[in-house]
Protein backbone atom coordinates (compact mmCIF):
# COMPACT_ATOMS: atom_id res chain seq x y z
CA UNK A 1 0.00 0.00 0.00
CA UNK A 2 1.77 3.47 -1.03
CA UNK A 3 1.49 6.42 1.66
CA UNK A 4 -0.92 8.07 -0.44
CA UNK A 5 -3.85 5.12 -0.21
CA UNK A 6 -2.62 4.68 3.11
CA UNK A 7 -3.32 8.75 4.52
CA UNK A 8 -6.97 8.33 2.54
CA UNK A 9 -7.66 5.16 4.29
CA UNK A 10 -6.73 6.39 7.49
CA UNK A 11 -8.60 9.82 6.59
CA UNK A 12 -11.93 7.69 5.85
CA UNK A 13 -11.65 5.98 8.53
CA UNK A 14 -11.33 9.10 10.61
CA UNK A 15 -14.49 10.41 9.12
CA UNK A 16 -16.64 7.25 9.66
CA UNK A 17 -15.56 6.83 12.68
CA UNK A 18 -16.46 10.55 13.90
CA UNK A 19 -19.93 10.15 12.47
CA UNK A 20 -20.60 7.15 14.12
CA UNK A 21 -19.43 8.52 17.60
CA UNK A 22 -20.71 11.79 17.29
CA UNK A 23 -23.67 11.53 19.21
CA UNK A 24 -26.88 13.44 18.49
CA UNK A 25 -28.12 13.68 21.62
CA UNK A 26 -32.18 13.53 20.96
CA UNK A 27 -34.85 11.47 22.87
CA UNK A 28 -37.73 10.13 20.19
CA UNK A 29 -41.09 9.76 21.63
CA UNK A 30 -43.48 8.04 19.77
CA UNK A 31 -47.30 9.41 19.86
CA UNK A 32 -49.86 6.54 19.67
CA UNK A 33 -52.96 9.05 18.77
CA UNK A 34 -50.97 11.93 17.21
CA UNK A 35 -49.21 9.81 14.25
CA UNK A 36 -46.00 11.82 14.85
CA UNK A 37 -42.93 10.98 17.01
CA UNK A 38 -41.53 13.93 18.87
CA UNK A 39 -37.98 14.86 19.22
CA UNK A 40 -36.66 16.21 22.02
CA UNK A 41 -33.23 17.97 22.45
CA UNK A 42 -31.01 16.24 24.59
CA UNK A 43 -29.90 19.48 26.10
CA UNK A 44 -32.59 21.68 26.55
CA UNK A 45 -35.26 19.61 27.01
CA UNK A 46 -37.55 21.21 25.26
CA UNK A 47 -39.05 19.95 21.45
CA UNK A 48 -36.78 20.83 18.54
CA UNK A 49 -39.00 18.89 15.66
CA UNK A 50 -41.98 16.71 15.20
CA UNK A 51 -42.13 14.38 12.75
CA UNK A 52 -45.48 12.76 11.02
CA UNK A 53 -44.89 9.63 10.58
CA UNK A 54 -48.45 7.44 10.28
CA UNK A 55 -50.91 5.80 11.98
CA UNK A 56 -50.49 4.89 15.31
CA UNK A 57 -46.95 4.62 15.94
CA UNK A 58 -46.05 2.44 18.88
CA UNK A 59 -42.50 0.85 19.15
CA UNK A 60 -39.55 2.80 18.36
CA UNK A 61 -35.73 1.89 18.22
CA UNK A 62 -32.43 2.49 17.28
CA UNK A 63 -29.71 0.75 14.87
CA UNK A 64 -26.69 -0.59 16.89
CA UNK A 65 -24.85 2.57 15.18
CA UNK A 66 -27.45 4.92 16.16
CA UNK A 67 -27.58 5.68 12.51
CA UNK A 68 -31.09 4.79 11.84
CA UNK A 69 -34.26 5.28 13.57
CA UNK A 70 -37.09 2.32 13.53
CA UNK A 71 -40.74 3.15 14.24
CA UNK A 72 -43.52 0.55 14.25
CA UNK A 73 -46.57 2.10 12.56
CA UNK A 74 -49.09 -0.44 13.63
CA UNK A 75 -52.18 0.97 11.41
CA UNK A 76 -49.96 0.66 7.98
CA UNK A 77 -48.14 -2.75 9.62
CA UNK A 78 -44.92 -1.22 8.59
CA UNK A 79 -41.59 -0.07 10.00
CA UNK A 80 -40.71 3.41 9.07
CA UNK A 81 -36.91 3.70 8.91
CA UNK A 82 -35.64 7.57 9.78
CA UNK A 83 -33.04 9.24 9.76
CA UNK A 84 -32.25 10.87 13.56
CA UNK A 85 -30.16 13.84 12.14
CA UNK A 86 -31.84 14.93 9.28
CA UNK A 87 -35.44 13.64 10.71
CA UNK A 88 -36.57 12.35 6.97
CA UNK A 89 -37.87 9.16 6.51
CA UNK A 90 -35.55 7.62 4.45
CA UNK A 91 -37.27 4.19 3.88
CA UNK A 92 -40.37 1.91 5.08
CA UNK A 93 -40.93 -1.69 5.24
CA UNK A 94 -43.61 -4.37 5.52
CA UNK A 95 -43.74 -5.76 9.19
CA UNK A 96 -46.12 -8.69 9.32
CA UNK A 97 -49.74 -7.77 10.78
CA UNK A 98 -49.94 -5.05 13.52
CA UNK A 99 -46.12 -4.67 14.54
CA UNK A 100 -46.55 -3.03 17.78
CA UNK A 101 -42.97 -3.42 20.17
CA UNK A 102 -39.99 -4.53 18.73
CA UNK A 103 -36.24 -5.18 19.84
CA UNK A 104 -32.92 -4.05 17.56
CA UNK A 105 -30.50 -7.13 17.95
CA UNK A 106 -26.71 -6.41 17.99
CA UNK A 107 -26.18 -7.62 14.91
CA UNK A 108 -28.91 -4.93 13.60
CA UNK A 109 -31.44 -7.29 13.46
CA UNK A 110 -34.96 -6.57 14.21
CA UNK A 111 -37.27 -8.41 16.48
CA UNK A 112 -40.53 -7.88 16.08
CA UNK A 113 -43.90 -8.96 18.04
CA UNK A 114 -46.61 -9.25 15.72
CA UNK A 115 -49.92 -9.23 18.22
CA UNK A 116 -52.42 -10.70 16.12
CA UNK A 117 -50.74 -13.48 14.49
CA UNK A 118 -49.23 -15.17 17.15
CA UNK A 119 -45.69 -14.97 16.35
CA UNK A 120 -42.64 -13.27 16.37
CA UNK A 121 -40.71 -11.84 12.96
CA UNK A 122 -36.82 -10.99 12.66
CA UNK A 123 -36.64 -8.39 10.15
CA UNK A 124 -32.91 -7.40 8.20
CA UNK A 125 -34.05 -3.36 8.23
CA UNK A 126 -31.36 -2.94 5.33
CA UNK A 127 -33.03 -4.74 2.81
CA UNK A 128 -36.61 -5.19 4.70
CA UNK A 129 -36.27 -8.92 4.08
CA UNK A 130 -37.99 -11.08 6.60
CA UNK A 131 -35.28 -13.22 8.32
CA UNK A 132 -37.45 -15.83 10.03
CA UNK A 133 -40.34 -16.25 11.97
CA UNK A 134 -41.14 -17.88 15.53
CA UNK A 135 -44.81 -19.09 16.55
CA UNK A 136 -45.35 -18.20 20.29
CA UNK A 137 -48.80 -17.49 22.49
CA UNK A 138 -51.27 -15.31 22.12
CA UNK A 139 -51.15 -11.51 21.83
CA UNK A 140 -47.05 -11.14 21.57
CA UNK A 141 -46.14 -8.10 23.08
CA UNK A 142 -42.07 -7.46 24.82
CA UNK A 143 -39.44 -8.27 23.26
CA UNK A 144 -35.28 -8.23 25.22
CA UNK A 145 -32.46 -9.24 23.94
CA UNK A 146 -29.72 -9.67 25.90
CA UNK A 147 -26.59 -7.26 25.40
CA UNK A 148 -24.26 -10.08 23.96
CA UNK A 149 -27.95 -10.67 21.31
CA UNK A 150 -27.71 -14.49 22.62
CA UNK A 151 -31.39 -14.98 23.87
CA UNK A 152 -34.24 -12.71 22.47
CA UNK A 153 -37.68 -12.76 25.36
CA UNK A 154 -40.97 -12.24 23.48
CA UNK A 155 -43.92 -12.41 25.95
CA UNK A 156 -47.00 -13.55 25.31
CA UNK A 157 -49.93 -11.56 27.56
CA UNK A 158 -52.79 -14.06 26.65
CA UNK A 159 -50.63 -16.97 26.92
CA UNK A 160 -48.94 -15.55 30.51
CA UNK A 161 -45.51 -16.57 28.87
CA UNK A 162 -41.92 -15.76 28.51
CA UNK A 163 -40.23 -16.88 24.86
CA UNK A 164 -36.77 -17.39 25.81
CA UNK A 165 -35.30 -17.31 21.68
CA UNK A 166 -32.28 -18.73 21.11
CA UNK A 167 -30.60 -16.39 18.73
CA UNK A 168 -29.28 -16.16 16.04
CA UNK A 169 -30.89 -19.73 15.31
CA UNK A 170 -33.64 -18.42 16.34
CA UNK A 171 -35.64 -21.33 17.67
CA UNK A 172 -36.90 -21.32 21.15
CA UNK A 173 -35.22 -22.92 23.95
CA UNK A 174 -37.51 -22.25 27.25
CA UNK A 175 -41.02 -21.05 27.80
CA UNK A 176 -41.33 -19.53 31.29
CA UNK A 177 -45.08 -19.16 32.76
CA UNK A 178 -45.26 -15.80 34.71
CA UNK A 179 -48.03 -13.76 36.15
CA UNK A 180 -51.48 -12.28 34.03
CA UNK A 181 -50.41 -10.40 30.62
CA UNK A 182 -46.82 -10.04 30.89
CA UNK A 183 -45.53 -7.38 28.72
CA UNK A 184 -42.40 -5.71 28.53
CA UNK A 185 -38.36 -7.47 29.85
CA UNK A 186 -35.36 -6.38 30.28
CA UNK A 187 -31.94 -8.54 30.76
CA UNK A 188 -28.77 -7.51 32.71
CA UNK A 189 -25.92 -6.86 31.17
CA UNK A 190 -24.12 -10.39 31.44
CA UNK A 191 -27.77 -12.18 29.99
CA UNK A 192 -28.36 -14.21 32.55
CA UNK A 193 -30.81 -12.90 34.41
CA UNK A 194 -33.97 -11.22 33.38
CA UNK A 195 -36.79 -8.52 34.49
CA UNK A 196 -40.38 -9.01 33.38
CA UNK A 197 -43.55 -6.94 34.31
CA UNK A 198 -47.15 -8.97 34.17
CA UNK A 199 -50.30 -6.46 33.96
CA UNK A 200 -52.74 -7.62 35.61
CA UNK A 201 -51.42 -9.29 38.37
CA UNK A 202 -49.37 -6.54 38.87
CA UNK A 203 -46.18 -8.20 39.06
CA UNK A 204 -42.44 -8.00 38.53
CA UNK A 205 -40.78 -10.92 38.62
CA UNK A 206 -36.82 -11.60 38.25
CA UNK A 207 -36.16 -14.71 35.90
CA UNK A 208 -33.04 -16.66 36.06
CA UNK A 209 -32.23 -16.88 32.14
CA UNK A 210 -29.94 -20.28 32.48
CA UNK A 211 -32.29 -22.59 34.19
CA UNK A 212 -35.49 -20.56 33.44
CA UNK A 213 -36.77 -20.42 36.32
CA UNK A 214 -38.48 -17.65 38.66
CA UNK A 215 -35.98 -16.28 41.11
CA UNK A 216 -38.31 -13.29 42.85
CA UNK A 217 -41.54 -12.13 42.35
CA UNK A 218 -42.28 -8.93 43.26
CA UNK A 219 -45.70 -6.75 43.38
CA UNK A 220 -45.94 -3.21 42.30
CA UNK A 221 -48.89 -2.98 44.99
CA UNK A 222 -51.40 -1.05 43.73
CA UNK A 223 -54.27 -2.10 42.07
CA UNK A 224 -54.53 0.01 39.33
CA UNK A 225 -50.53 -0.40 39.14
CA UNK A 226 -50.83 -2.13 35.61
CA UNK A 227 -46.98 -2.38 34.88
CA UNK A 228 -45.42 -1.69 31.58
CA UNK A 229 -41.81 -1.15 30.58
CA UNK A 230 -38.87 -1.70 32.71
CA UNK A 231 -35.10 -0.76 33.08
CA UNK A 232 -32.44 -1.99 35.40
CA UNK A 233 -29.69 0.73 36.38
CA UNK A 234 -26.40 0.71 35.63
CA UNK A 235 -25.08 -0.57 38.37
CA UNK A 236 -27.98 -3.01 38.63
CA UNK A 237 -29.16 -2.34 41.87
CA UNK A 238 -32.12 -0.86 40.98
CA UNK A 239 -35.59 -1.48 38.50
CA UNK A 240 -37.47 0.97 37.42
CA UNK A 241 -40.83 0.18 35.95
CA UNK A 242 -43.47 2.20 34.31
CA UNK A 243 -46.62 1.67 36.62
CA UNK A 244 -49.54 2.37 34.04
CA UNK A 245 -52.48 4.19 35.73
CA UNK A 246 -50.70 4.74 39.55
CA UNK A 247 -49.52 7.31 37.37
CA UNK A 248 -46.03 6.59 38.93
CA UNK A 249 -42.74 5.26 38.09
CA UNK A 250 -41.90 2.52 40.89
CA UNK A 251 -38.27 2.53 42.01
CA UNK A 252 -37.37 -1.37 43.32
CA UNK A 253 -34.63 -2.68 45.27
CA UNK A 254 -33.00 -5.34 41.99
CA UNK A 255 -32.74 -8.28 44.20
CA UNK A 256 -35.74 -8.20 47.00
CA UNK A 257 -37.77 -6.27 44.34
CA UNK A 258 -39.24 -4.08 47.52
CA UNK A 259 -40.62 -0.90 46.36
CA UNK A 260 -37.95 1.97 47.12
CA UNK A 261 -39.83 4.46 46.00
CA UNK A 262 -42.95 5.59 43.49
CA UNK A 263 -41.99 9.18 41.49
CA UNK A 264 -45.26 10.01 40.78
CA UNK A 265 -45.19 11.70 37.15
CA UNK A 266 -48.15 11.80 34.46
CA UNK A 267 -51.14 9.65 33.73
CA UNK A 268 -50.53 6.09 32.39
CA UNK A 269 -47.14 6.16 32.10
CA UNK A 270 -45.94 3.36 29.80
CA UNK A 271 -42.65 3.73 27.99
CA UNK A 272 -39.56 3.85 29.62
CA UNK A 273 -35.38 4.92 28.54
CA UNK A 274 -32.38 5.68 30.28
CA UNK A 275 -29.46 7.69 29.05
CA UNK A 276 -26.26 6.21 28.60
CA UNK A 277 -24.96 7.29 31.49
CA UNK A 278 -27.48 6.13 33.39
CA UNK A 279 -28.45 9.83 34.89
CA UNK A 280 -31.82 10.15 33.57
CA UNK A 281 -34.65 8.58 33.02
CA UNK A 282 -37.32 9.15 30.46
CA UNK A 283 -40.99 7.99 30.77
CA UNK A 284 -44.11 8.09 28.16
CA UNK A 285 -46.91 9.72 30.16
CA UNK A 286 -50.03 8.56 27.54
CA UNK A 287 -53.03 10.14 29.08
CA UNK A 288 -51.31 13.27 29.96
CA UNK A 289 -49.47 13.21 26.84
CA UNK A 290 -46.06 14.25 28.16
CA UNK A 291 -42.87 12.92 28.97
CA UNK A 292 -41.44 12.54 32.40
CA UNK A 293 -37.86 13.29 32.87
CA UNK A 294 -36.18 11.82 35.74
CA UNK A 295 -32.71 12.32 38.22
CA UNK A 296 -31.77 8.83 39.11
CA UNK A 297 -29.75 10.53 41.71
CA UNK A 298 -32.64 11.58 43.79
CA UNK A 299 -35.53 9.29 41.68
CA UNK A 300 -37.23 12.55 41.21
CA UNK A 301 -38.55 14.68 37.93
CA UNK A 302 -37.17 17.48 36.89
CA UNK A 303 -38.96 18.41 34.19
CA UNK A 304 -42.68 17.66 31.90
CA UNK A 305 -42.36 17.99 28.42
CA UNK A 306 -45.70 18.34 26.79
CA UNK A 307 -45.59 16.01 23.53
CA UNK A 308 -48.22 14.60 20.86
CA UNK A 309 -50.92 12.60 21.88
CA UNK A 310 -50.51 9.68 23.76
CA UNK A 311 -46.94 9.06 23.99
CA UNK A 312 -46.03 5.33 23.93
CA UNK A 313 -42.48 4.64 23.17
CA UNK A 314 -39.09 6.67 24.08
CA UNK A 315 -35.72 6.03 22.51
CA UNK A 316 -32.59 8.15 23.20
CA UNK A 317 -29.99 8.55 20.52
CA UNK A 318 -27.24 9.59 22.56
CA UNK B 1 -19.18 -53.65 9.62
CA UNK B 2 -23.04 -55.45 10.34
CA UNK B 3 -22.26 -54.97 13.80
CA UNK B 4 -21.87 -51.34 13.81
CA UNK B 5 -25.16 -50.99 11.78
CA UNK B 6 -27.08 -53.32 14.47
CA UNK B 7 -25.16 -51.24 16.88
CA UNK B 8 -26.62 -48.05 15.37
CA UNK B 9 -29.87 -49.20 14.73
CA UNK B 10 -30.13 -50.41 18.40
CA UNK B 11 -28.79 -46.74 20.16
CA UNK B 12 -31.14 -45.08 17.79
CA UNK B 13 -34.36 -47.96 19.11
CA UNK B 14 -33.59 -47.01 22.48
CA UNK B 15 -33.12 -43.69 22.11
CA UNK B 16 -36.07 -43.44 19.97
CA UNK B 17 -37.88 -45.32 23.05
CA UNK B 18 -36.53 -43.11 25.97
CA UNK B 19 -37.81 -39.87 23.84
CA UNK B 20 -41.07 -41.51 23.51
CA UNK B 21 -41.54 -42.07 27.42
CA UNK B 22 -40.56 -38.77 28.52
CA UNK B 23 -42.75 -37.36 25.96
CA UNK B 24 -45.80 -39.53 27.04
CA UNK B 25 -44.73 -39.27 30.36
CA UNK B 26 -45.05 -35.35 30.46
CA UNK B 27 -48.01 -34.82 28.06
CA UNK B 28 -51.29 -33.72 30.03
CA UNK B 29 -54.36 -34.37 29.09
CA UNK B 30 -57.81 -32.81 30.07
CA UNK B 31 -61.63 -33.42 28.58
CA UNK B 32 -63.99 -30.61 28.52
CA UNK B 33 -68.16 -31.81 28.14
CA UNK B 34 -70.29 -29.34 26.68
CA UNK B 35 -74.08 -29.94 27.06
CA UNK B 36 -76.58 -27.80 25.16
CA UNK B 37 -77.45 -26.88 21.82
CA UNK B 38 -74.55 -26.99 19.26
CA UNK B 39 -75.74 -23.83 17.69
CA UNK B 40 -76.28 -21.78 20.59
CA UNK B 41 -73.08 -19.16 20.38
CA UNK B 42 -71.66 -20.12 24.02
CA UNK B 43 -70.32 -23.01 22.12
CA UNK B 44 -68.39 -20.94 19.52
CA UNK B 45 -66.54 -19.00 22.66
CA UNK B 46 -65.95 -22.70 24.30
CA UNK B 47 -64.30 -23.34 21.27
CA UNK B 48 -62.66 -20.40 20.93
CA UNK B 49 -61.12 -20.96 24.46
CA UNK B 50 -59.86 -24.98 23.58
CA UNK B 51 -57.84 -23.73 20.60
CA UNK B 52 -56.33 -20.73 22.69
CA UNK B 53 -55.83 -23.28 25.31
CA UNK B 54 -54.01 -25.71 22.92
CA UNK B 55 -51.99 -23.07 21.72
CA UNK B 56 -50.70 -23.07 24.97
CA UNK B 57 -50.56 -26.43 25.19
CA UNK B 58 -47.94 -26.44 22.87
CA UNK B 59 -45.24 -24.94 24.76
CA UNK B 60 -46.02 -26.94 27.88
CA UNK B 61 -47.20 -30.44 26.53
CA UNK B 62 -50.83 -29.83 27.61
CA UNK B 63 -53.45 -31.18 25.84
CA UNK B 64 -57.19 -30.16 25.43
CA UNK B 65 -60.61 -31.83 24.34
CA UNK B 66 -63.83 -30.86 23.65
CA UNK B 67 -66.58 -33.49 23.84
CA UNK B 68 -70.49 -31.93 22.84
CA UNK B 69 -73.36 -33.62 24.39
CA UNK B 70 -77.29 -33.21 23.83
CA UNK B 71 -78.81 -31.85 26.99
CA UNK B 72 -81.43 -35.12 27.21
CA UNK B 73 -77.97 -37.48 26.65
CA UNK B 74 -75.98 -35.53 29.23
CA UNK B 75 -78.96 -36.49 32.25
CA UNK B 76 -77.90 -39.86 32.27
CA UNK B 77 -73.86 -39.63 31.01
CA UNK B 78 -70.94 -40.33 33.65
CA UNK B 79 -68.63 -37.16 33.28
CA UNK B 80 -65.76 -38.72 35.71
CA UNK B 81 -63.46 -38.09 33.05
CA UNK B 82 -63.72 -34.35 32.43
CA UNK B 83 -62.46 -31.36 34.44
CA UNK B 84 -65.40 -29.36 34.09
CA UNK B 85 -69.18 -29.84 31.95
CA UNK B 86 -70.03 -26.75 30.50
CA UNK B 87 -73.81 -25.82 29.85
CA UNK B 88 -76.02 -23.92 27.51
CA UNK B 89 -78.90 -25.35 28.96
CA UNK B 90 -82.51 -24.78 30.66
CA UNK B 91 -82.71 -23.78 33.95
CA UNK B 92 -84.17 -27.03 35.39
CA UNK B 93 -81.73 -28.99 32.99
CA UNK B 94 -79.27 -27.21 34.68
CA UNK B 95 -80.16 -27.96 38.78
CA UNK B 96 -80.47 -31.97 37.42
CA UNK B 97 -76.88 -31.55 35.78
CA UNK B 98 -75.43 -30.00 38.41
CA UNK B 99 -76.94 -32.01 41.26
CA UNK B 100 -75.74 -35.33 39.91
CA UNK B 101 -71.85 -34.12 39.31
CA UNK B 102 -71.68 -32.81 42.59
CA UNK B 103 -67.80 -32.76 42.61
CA UNK B 104 -67.29 -31.54 39.30
CA UNK B 105 -67.48 -27.80 38.23
CA UNK B 106 -70.78 -27.11 36.40
CA UNK B 107 -70.12 -24.06 34.42
CA UNK B 108 -73.71 -21.71 33.63
CA UNK B 109 -72.79 -19.96 30.16
CA UNK B 110 -76.45 -18.73 29.49
CA UNK B 111 -78.81 -18.48 32.57
CA UNK B 112 -79.13 -15.50 34.17
CA UNK B 113 -81.82 -16.19 36.72
CA UNK B 114 -81.01 -15.17 40.32
CA UNK B 115 -82.45 -18.28 42.08
CA UNK B 116 -80.14 -20.64 41.02
CA UNK B 117 -77.18 -18.32 42.42
CA UNK B 118 -79.65 -17.59 45.59
CA UNK B 119 -79.23 -21.77 45.79
CA UNK B 120 -75.02 -21.68 46.66
CA UNK B 121 -74.86 -25.02 45.51
CA UNK B 122 -71.04 -25.86 45.76
CA UNK B 123 -70.08 -26.85 42.46
CA UNK B 124 -71.71 -24.71 40.26
CA UNK B 125 -70.30 -21.59 38.61
CA UNK B 126 -72.20 -18.96 36.37
CA UNK B 127 -69.91 -17.01 34.20
CA UNK B 128 -72.46 -15.10 32.75
CA UNK B 129 -73.88 -11.93 34.87
CA UNK B 130 -76.97 -12.48 36.53
CA UNK B 131 -80.36 -10.22 36.28
CA UNK B 132 -79.76 -8.80 39.21
CA UNK B 133 -76.08 -7.59 38.53
CA UNK B 134 -77.59 -6.33 35.22
CA UNK B 135 -80.36 -4.30 37.40
CA UNK B 136 -77.59 -3.04 39.60
CA UNK B 137 -75.54 -1.31 36.77
CA UNK B 138 -78.20 -0.03 35.16
CA UNK B 139 -79.47 1.79 38.42
CA UNK B 140 -76.26 3.05 39.16
CA UNK B 141 -75.84 4.58 35.25
CA UNK B 142 -79.31 5.99 35.91
CA UNK B 143 -78.29 7.77 38.82
CA UNK B 144 -76.19 9.49 36.84
CA UNK B 145 -77.82 9.57 33.50
CA UNK B 146 -81.63 9.33 34.69
CA UNK B 147 -83.24 9.47 30.81
CA UNK B 148 -81.12 6.28 29.85
CA UNK B 149 -82.44 3.54 28.53
CA UNK B 150 -79.05 1.28 28.71
CA UNK B 151 -78.81 -1.89 28.76
CA UNK B 152 -76.34 -3.87 30.69
CA UNK B 153 -73.88 -6.70 29.13
CA UNK B 154 -71.06 -9.13 30.06
CA UNK B 155 -69.29 -8.47 26.87
CA UNK B 156 -69.93 -6.23 23.00
CA UNK B 157 -67.77 -6.82 20.13
CA UNK B 158 -66.74 -2.78 20.01
CA UNK B 159 -64.94 -3.47 23.60
CA UNK B 160 -61.04 -2.50 23.22
CA UNK B 161 -59.88 -1.36 26.54
CA UNK B 162 -57.44 -4.30 28.52
CA UNK B 163 -57.09 -6.36 25.23
CA UNK B 164 -60.78 -6.67 24.34
CA UNK B 165 -59.75 -5.78 21.38
CA UNK B 166 -57.65 -8.54 20.48
CA UNK B 167 -60.47 -11.12 21.55
CA UNK B 168 -62.57 -9.41 19.69
CA UNK B 169 -60.43 -9.50 16.88
CA UNK B 170 -59.70 -13.19 16.98
CA UNK B 171 -62.70 -14.62 17.78
CA UNK B 172 -64.95 -12.98 14.65
CA UNK B 173 -61.48 -13.71 12.32
CA UNK B 174 -62.37 -17.30 13.83
CA UNK B 175 -66.46 -17.55 13.53
CA UNK B 176 -67.05 -14.62 11.44
CA UNK B 177 -69.63 -13.35 13.99
CA UNK B 178 -69.15 -10.72 16.60
CA UNK B 179 -68.48 -11.88 20.48
CA UNK B 180 -71.65 -11.77 22.31
CA UNK B 181 -72.46 -12.41 25.86
CA UNK B 182 -72.44 -16.25 25.69
CA UNK B 183 -69.68 -16.60 23.72
CA UNK B 184 -67.38 -14.53 26.12
CA UNK B 185 -68.50 -16.73 29.08
CA UNK B 186 -67.62 -19.69 26.70
CA UNK B 187 -64.60 -18.74 26.43
CA UNK B 188 -63.95 -17.49 29.75
CA UNK B 189 -64.97 -20.71 31.33
CA UNK B 190 -62.23 -22.87 29.48
CA UNK B 191 -59.90 -20.15 29.57
CA UNK B 192 -60.17 -19.86 33.39
CA UNK B 193 -59.35 -23.76 33.87
CA UNK B 194 -56.83 -24.53 31.20
CA UNK B 195 -54.56 -21.69 32.78
CA UNK B 196 -55.52 -23.23 36.24
CA UNK B 197 -54.34 -26.49 34.59
CA UNK B 198 -51.16 -24.63 33.17
CA UNK B 199 -50.45 -22.84 36.64
CA UNK B 200 -50.85 -25.89 39.14
CA UNK B 201 -51.11 -29.19 36.58
CA UNK B 202 -54.37 -30.28 38.45
CA UNK B 203 -56.44 -32.65 36.59
CA UNK B 204 -59.04 -33.82 39.00
CA UNK B 205 -62.37 -32.03 38.98
CA UNK B 206 -62.79 -31.71 42.95
CA UNK B 207 -59.27 -30.28 42.89
CA UNK B 208 -60.15 -28.21 40.32
CA UNK B 209 -63.59 -27.12 41.59
CA UNK B 210 -61.68 -26.11 45.03
CA UNK B 211 -59.25 -24.24 43.44
CA UNK B 212 -61.60 -22.25 40.67
CA UNK B 213 -63.40 -21.35 44.26
CA UNK B 214 -60.99 -20.35 46.41
CA UNK B 215 -57.75 -19.15 44.82
CA UNK B 216 -58.49 -18.04 41.24
CA UNK B 217 -57.32 -14.85 39.72
CA UNK B 218 -58.73 -14.41 36.27
CA UNK B 219 -57.68 -12.28 33.07
CA UNK B 220 -60.79 -12.66 31.43
CA UNK B 221 -59.79 -9.58 28.67
CA UNK B 222 -61.84 -6.73 30.99
CA UNK B 223 -59.52 -5.27 33.23
CA UNK B 224 -59.28 -6.81 37.09
CA UNK B 225 -58.61 -10.26 38.19
CA UNK B 226 -61.70 -11.73 38.76
CA UNK B 227 -62.76 -14.48 40.78
CA UNK B 228 -65.71 -16.58 42.24
CA UNK B 229 -68.07 -15.33 44.88
CA UNK B 230 -69.94 -17.87 47.67
CA UNK B 231 -72.71 -17.59 45.47
CA UNK B 232 -70.21 -19.30 42.64
CA UNK B 233 -71.26 -15.67 40.54
CA UNK B 234 -68.18 -15.02 38.76
CA UNK B 235 -67.39 -11.28 39.96
CA UNK B 236 -67.04 -8.92 36.77
CA UNK B 237 -67.13 -5.62 35.06
CA UNK B 238 -70.07 -4.85 33.05
CA UNK B 239 -70.82 -2.81 29.98
CA UNK B 240 -73.71 -0.55 29.64
CA UNK B 241 -75.09 -0.21 26.20
CA UNK B 242 -77.25 2.05 24.29
CA UNK B 243 -78.03 2.29 20.80
CA UNK B 244 -75.70 -0.67 20.33
CA UNK B 245 -72.99 1.61 21.46
CA UNK B 246 -70.66 1.18 24.70
CA UNK B 247 -72.20 4.23 27.17
CA UNK B 248 -70.64 3.34 30.28
CA UNK B 249 -68.61 0.67 32.61
CA UNK B 250 -70.42 -0.64 35.81
CA UNK B 251 -69.03 -0.40 38.67
CA UNK B 252 -70.14 3.34 37.66
CA UNK B 253 -67.01 5.47 38.74
CA UNK B 254 -68.22 7.54 41.80
CA UNK B 255 -71.53 6.20 42.24
CA UNK B 256 -71.49 2.13 42.92
CA UNK B 257 -71.63 1.67 46.99
CA UNK B 258 -69.48 -0.05 47.77
CA UNK B 259 -66.98 1.02 44.99
CA UNK B 260 -66.08 -2.48 43.55
CA UNK B 261 -67.29 -5.20 41.63
CA UNK B 262 -69.54 -6.19 45.12
CA UNK B 263 -72.13 -3.29 43.81
CA UNK B 264 -73.44 -5.50 41.66
CA UNK B 265 -75.54 -8.35 42.40
CA UNK B 266 -76.33 -10.71 45.23
CA UNK B 267 -73.06 -11.23 47.22
CA UNK B 268 -73.21 -13.72 50.09
CA UNK B 269 -75.45 -17.29 51.18
CA UNK B 270 -78.36 -17.16 53.13
CA UNK B 271 -76.62 -18.76 56.09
Amino acid sequence: MNTKHWALTSLLALITFSVSASPINRIFVTNEKGDSVSVINGTSLEVEATIEIGERPRGIGLSPDGSELYVAVSEENKIKVVDPSSLEILREFEAGSDPETFAVHPNGNIYISNEDDAKATVFNPKTGEQVAEIKVGLEPEGVAISPDGKRVIVTSESTNMLHVIKAPENIIENNILVGSRPRAATFTQSGDIAYATAEISGEVVKVDMVNAKILKIGNTGDSKSKPKDVLLSKDEKVVYVAGGRANKVLVMDADTLEIIKGIPVGKRVWGLAMTRDGKRVFSTDGVSSTVSVIDTDKNEVIKTIKVGKFPWGVVIND
Amino acid sequence: MLNKTINTVLISLIATLLVCKTASAEIIEVNFAYVGDKEHSALLGVKQGLEEANLQGQFLNQKYNLDLFATKDALTHDFSDYIAVLTAVDIDNFQILAKSLSNTPVFNLSISDDSIRAACADNTLHIIPSNRMAEDALSQWQKKEADSNAKAQAWHADFVKFAARDLNKRFKKNHKVKMDDYSWSGWSAVKMTTDTVARTQITNPEKMLNYLKSELSFDGQKGSNMNFRETGQLRQLLLLIEDNKIVAEAPVRGIAKPPTLDSLGIINCKK
